[in-house]
């Protein structure tokens, strides 16, 4: 009998506005400290150095260059952009981050 | 700096940027408010330590958040300019920011990205452009202080002579008359072009004979000295020779005492003589042993048959030319503009070097003149996804299309070397900068760039490494791959400060629109030193591309080889010159 009854598995990060407060809480707490804008600056860092920046320039400017100089707008690039961009970053760079916020985490608890 | 937006349809072009028009709200919303408000921003904007970005100021503790939904995890946030009201704009997602626009009257529709600093218009749903806007974010990261804007840094005897049309020039009779009786012409039999002769070795001196092929073939050295801008005997003359025989063309060897030996050294002379030579036509091979003496005497630590630095010499020469040519100038400071002597005006740039406060985001420039850009190697081979350089997929031309990403060929290449040059370079904790602003010693970043190209490149690789802690020299031998046409555009401080800067419109140093920054960042491969062999017992080879074909120099061997010779090559000094050359209005003095 199925008697154990799960919440619903979390949704992609889409779904936003749904998600627990526990992401609330760490975004704010992130802000808060500071700790966001160095991830920030540590995530560019790294993006530009593996040329992922750069893949992303391309993909904009073959964009551009097809649909004309006119008739885009910064939300068709970012729609256009965002599934490759998200797909292409390397795991070492999301393990990276991962850990910075995990250890972020651990002496802000304290 | 015009605060008026031109309501033309077509773009302008200012300093290779293209100006967007204005939306019709931006438009409406200038006209009703003018620039103040974008003028009062620059005090709501805050330099975010540690990459210096513009962001809008707010407390630590402060999260923005969307007035609408209350979410502050958005991507982008945008503050209306009219009414500080804050709201998201997630696409696919509800824009809030849209929504206040239309709900608002009319006035709203202009916002700014809370974390960005860059105006957005939220009833076109697209980002604008405003110059004043920019140029307020832009003061805003610089310094602070009065005393250190942009504008007090620019460098002194930036003189803008007004650039002439090229006129062509064609001999009239008596041109003519002068020119038959005055020279004879020369024999024109071979299929090799002009100017194409060996260099005797005298023992060990290909160090020397390479560079010497490359600077014989320099366009505009070459044009120089061929063209009697430097006559030897005239100069001779000029400066008077004491122990002088008859006919003053022979040369006296030894060094006189005291003043005399300065007045006689001149190393210009000596090039104009070997000039002569080289392009007589006579095939030969010649022995440039009165320039070896001369630079021996110019030169005196290095004067012996050992093996020299080929680069070394390239400065040594260069600075020999600028001590004894224009003596009677009183020129010596302006080598970045290169009016002091032919070799700054030929090889002389200027370097723009930026040290940045972690702290405040104080920004410290100076400017330096440079003859040539030492490069370093890759610490390591570039094959893992984590170091490899951005721009190794580039072919070898140097061309941009067809851009493959990801393609990790791990090569060093050229361009990514110069990449690095002008990456942001973090100075550790050992190396702490003082900061104006803070007024203690604090971590910086620095960063290079080009405020001015010059004729020639010449790229130094800096293939000798010199450990004085482990008192050991080695030499690197890891190839090089170097494009045959190569666009500096990207290592222009005007690109690297707009990189920095982010998506501005802003006009660099605030000068008028200096078309020879758009046109002349083109330059083409004319000369490549090689160096094979060990650190101690090595060959130095000349490689000159003439009328696009390849021909080997080996000292007195000079023959014709495949360009995939030369790009299999191991370059130790690569030679690069504009390929358009502008001509200014000459000023009203005597040429040497």
């Amino acid at each position: 009998r199925n008697s154990v009854n799960r919440p619903p598995t979390p949704d992609a990060a889409e779904d936003l506005g749904k998600e627990p407060m526990f992401q609330e809480i760490i975004n704010i707490k992130l802000i808060e400290s500071g700790e966001k804008e160095r991830l920030m600056e540590l995530l560019r860092e790294r993006l530009i150095e593996c040329g992922w920046k750069d893949e992303m320039k391309a993909l904009c400017r073959a964009f551009i260059k097809k649909k004309g100089r006119n008739d885009v707008t910064v939300d068709d690039l970012v729609r256009v952009i965002t599934p490759k961009g998200r797909a292409s970053i390397p795991d070492y760079i999301k393990a990276e981050l991962l850990q910075r916020i995990r250890a972020y985490l651990v002496q802000a608890a304290v | 700096m015009s605060s008026k937006i031109n309501h033309h349809h077509h773009h302008h072009r200012f300093n290779t940027q293209i100006f967007p028009p204005p939306c019709p709200h931006l438009a409406e919303f200038r006209a009703r408010n003018g620039s103040k408000p974008f003028r009062a921003l620059q005090d709501c904007l805050r330099v975010k330590p540690p990459g210096g970005r513009a962001a809008i100021r707010r407390d630590p503790s402060e999260v923005p958040r969307c007035g609408a939904c209350g979410e502050s995890a958005r991507p982008r946030l945008y503050a209306c300019l009219a009414c500080a009201a804050i709201s998201c704009h997630a696409p696919p997602g509800p824009s809030h920011a849209a929504a206040h626009a239309t709900s608002m009257p009319p006035g709203h529709e202009i916002a700014v990205d809370v974390d960005r600093a860059e105006i957005f218009c939220c009833a076109c749903r697209d980002q604008v452009y405003d110059r004043d806007f920019d140029a307020a974010v832009v003061l805003s990261q610089t310094a602070t202080l009065k005393s250190a804007t942009i504008q007090s840094a620019k460098p002194e005897n930036l003189r803008k002579r007004r650039r002439v049309d090229y006129r062509p020039w064609s001999p009239d009779i008596r041109d003519r008359v002068l020119m038959e009786t005055g020279s004879s012409p020369l024999e024109n039999g071979s299929d090799l072009p002009r100017g194409l002769r060996g260099l005797n070795n005298l023992g060990n001196t290909c160090f020397m004979n390479s560079v010497l092929q490359a600077l014989l073939h320099t366009p505009p050295l070459r044009n120089y000295f061929l063209s009697d801008r430097h006559n030897r005997y005239y100069c001779k003359k000029k400066n008077g020779v004491s122990n002088s025989n008859a006919g003053g063309k022979r040369n006296v060897g030894t060094a006189d005492g005291h003043g005399n030996k300065n007045a006689r050294l001149c190393l210009a002379c000596d090039m104009d003589a070997m000039f002569s030579a080289v392009f007589s036509g006579d095939r030969k091979p010649y022995s440039p042993a009165k320039f070896l003496y001369s630079w021996w005497q110019h030169a005196s630590n290095l004067a012996s048959y050992e093996q020299q630095d080929a680069h070394e010499f390239f400065i040594s020469m260069l600075d020999g030319i600028h001590e004894n040519v224009e003596k009677d100038r009183h020129k010596p400071h302006s080598q970045g503009h290169g009016d002091c002597c032919i070799a700054h005006r030929v090889f002389s740039g200027i370097l723009r070097s930026d040290v940045m406060c972690m702290t405040c985001g104080f920004t410290s420039t100076t400017y330096d003149p440079c003859v040539d850009i030492s490069l370093d190697l890759e610490p390591h081979q570039g094959g893992s996804s984590k170091s490899v350089s951005t721009k190794t997929h580039h072919s070898c031309n140097g061309e941009v299309d067809g851009m493959n990403p990801g393609q990790n060929c791990g090569i060093s290449t050229l361009m990514g070397c110069l990449d690095r040059f002008t990456r942001p370079e973090r100075l550790g904790a050992d190396q702490k900068f003082f900061c104006q602003q803070c007024q203690v010693r604090q971590e910086s970043l620095k960063q290079m760039s080009i405020r001015k190209l010059p004729l020639v490149s010449c790229f130094h690789i800096k293939r000798f490494e010199h450990s004085s802690i482990r008192k050991m020299s080695r030499k690197v031998d890891r190839y090089l791959q170097f494009p045959f046409s190569l666009d500096m555009t990207p290592y222009l401080s005007s690109s690297i400060l707009r990189n920095r800067f982010g998506n501005r419109i802003f006009p660099f140093d605030g000068d008028e629109p200096d078309a020879s920054n758009e046109m002349s960042s083109e330059f083409e491969l004319f000369a490549v030193v090689t160096h094979t062999g060990k650190l101690d017992a090595g060959h130095y080879v000349t490689y000159l591309r003439l009328s696009n074909q390849w021909y080997k120099c080996d000292d007195a061997w000079v023959t014709q080889v495949n360009e995939n010779i030369v790009r299999a090559a191991q370059g130790y000094m690569m030679f690069y010159v504009q390929k358009m050359l502008y001509y200014k209005a000459s000023e009203n003095r005597a040429v040497s």
